[in-house]
């Protein structure tokens, strides 16, 4: 009897420790065993054994590409804007020992490895740029984790920006400016048109100006001319001048005393004198 | 303890049948051997039990051991895995590398991990034009040696 409870219990064990020697790795993954707690090998895909009781499967890693999301961040850009950024890195596996023993969670280290390099290449560019170069941020962005990534095991595939807006107060800001400028130009067109009319409005006046001083040289030209023509004629006969003139003087000291709001009328005594006095006579 | 025939055909198909329970491509091995050794007793009933336990033992660690030397098949694909989609691929140097320390580019026909230029070095100094094997990825570098 005690034998072949013996036996049963040495057949369990047996075939426990078969079942706990032979390991089966599924395809994309790669399992690190440990022996006594050191590495000892990695199991590749299909079928392995490891000795029981001295090793163990310690890690399972998976060797198949990876999506990280990046989450978002506030960035503040070398001309102090704040935009709101996000990320995806594509991520693979390919050395698991590395990835295992170098670091104690690649995933978490690799986001925030690609959150503090994005915030320093946005860091160094005009809002303007970092808002239309995303190829460029993309490759400083690989470039710059290369480093560390190659000593974690992992290899980047890409890492690709997922948004870059600009944080809501600065969005407003932004209309505002953009407003601002539609603003100004239409002030700058209006004061154009009326420096623009102004400009012709006092060039109408000058050229009128001009003409106006034009004719009055033609008019006193002309009533030179015609006092020269009178002097030539009245020369040295004056009478029938200063006839002409008394008599026209006369005249108007009648429609002076004629009109209603002349009270007085005072004629000079020597009229003939007077007249002769007009006319520069001696 | 009397032995018949059967009870090693029994044990050999409830070896075959743990084989479902248990995927691991062995104990079917075992189960083999316990059924050619009732095949073996049925035919010569004076078989000895140690010579049976001998048999089986023999019968189901050489089927075991020539699966995984001769008929084991290779991995149809190393999709998936750290290093085996680009490791042993072969490229052109586009721009070659004097020393082991500095960087030179590999071009490859296809694209490898989603790019067909790569940084790489090597011990040797490699010409442009030089055909090369990829002998390890590290990282966004790869290590490779002349054809």
């Amino acid at each position: 009897m005690p034998g072949i409870v013996i036996f049963v219990v040495l057949l369990v064990l047996v075939a426990a420790t078969l079942f706990a020697g032979v390991k089966t790795v599924p395809q994309g993954q790669e399992w690190l065993v440990e022996r006594l707690g050191k590495y000892h090998a990695t199991l590749k895909p299909g079928l392995n054994f490891i000795i029981p009781y001295i090793d163990a499967v310690a890690y399972r890693v998976s060797t198949k590409g990876d999506v990280l999301a990046v989450g978002a961040q506030e960035v503040i850009t070398k001309d102090n804007a704040v935009i709101i950024t996000n990320a995806v890195a594509f991520i693979k596996v390919v050395d698991p020992i590395k990835a295992v023993y170098e670091i104690q969670n690649y995933e978490i280290a690799i986001q925030n490895l690609v959150m503090t390099s994005l915030r320093a290449i946005i860091g160094q560019m005009d809002l303007n740029n970092a808002l239309s170069e995303r190829e460029q941020i993309k490759a400083k962005l690989q470039d710059g984790i290369a480093k560390e990534v190659a000593t974690w095991g992992i290899y980047v595939q890409s890492v690709e920006i997922q948004d870059i807006k600009p944080s809501p107060s600065m969005q407003q800001a932004m209309e505002q400016q953009a407003s601002a400028d539609r603003f100004k130009q239409a002030t700058i067109l209006e004061a154009e048109g009326k420096r623009e009319a102004m400009i012709r409005e006092a060039e109408g006046k000058l050229e009128a100006a001009k003409r106006e001083a034009e004719a009055q040289i033609r008019l006193a030209e002309a009533s030179a001319k015609a006092i020269g023509d009178i002097s030539a004629a009245i020369r040295d006969r004056d009478l029938p001048a200063v006839f002409l003139l008394g008599d026209r003087y006369i005249n108007t000291l009648q429609k002076i005393a004629q009109s209603p709001n002349a009270k007085m009328v005072v004629l000079p005594a020597d009229l003939p004198a007077a007249i002769r006095g007009i006319l520069g006579k001696p | 303890m009397h032995v018949e025939w059967w009870y090693w055909i029994v044990l050999g198909f409830v070896l075959i049948g743990a084989e479902l329970v248990v995927p691991s491509f062995t104990i079917i091995w075992f189960g083999l051997g316990a059924v050619m050794v009732g095949a073996v007793f049925a035919l010569w009933r004076g078989f000895p039990l140690a010579g049976q336990l001998c048999l089986w033992t023999v019968a189901s660690v050489s089927f075991t051991i020539l699966w995984f030397k001769y008929l084991k098949p290779k991995s149809a694909t190393g999709a998936g895995q750290a290093k085996e989609s680009i490791v042993g691929e072969t490229g052109m140097m586009i721009q070659g590398v004097a020393t082991p320390f500095e960087r030179g580019t590999v071009k490859f026909p296809v694209s490898l991990l989603g790019a067909d230029e790569w940084r790489c070095y090597a011990d040797t100094p490699l010409q442009t034009g030089d055909r090369v094997r990829v002998l390890d990825i590290q990282g966004q570098i790869l290590k490779v040696a002349k054809l």
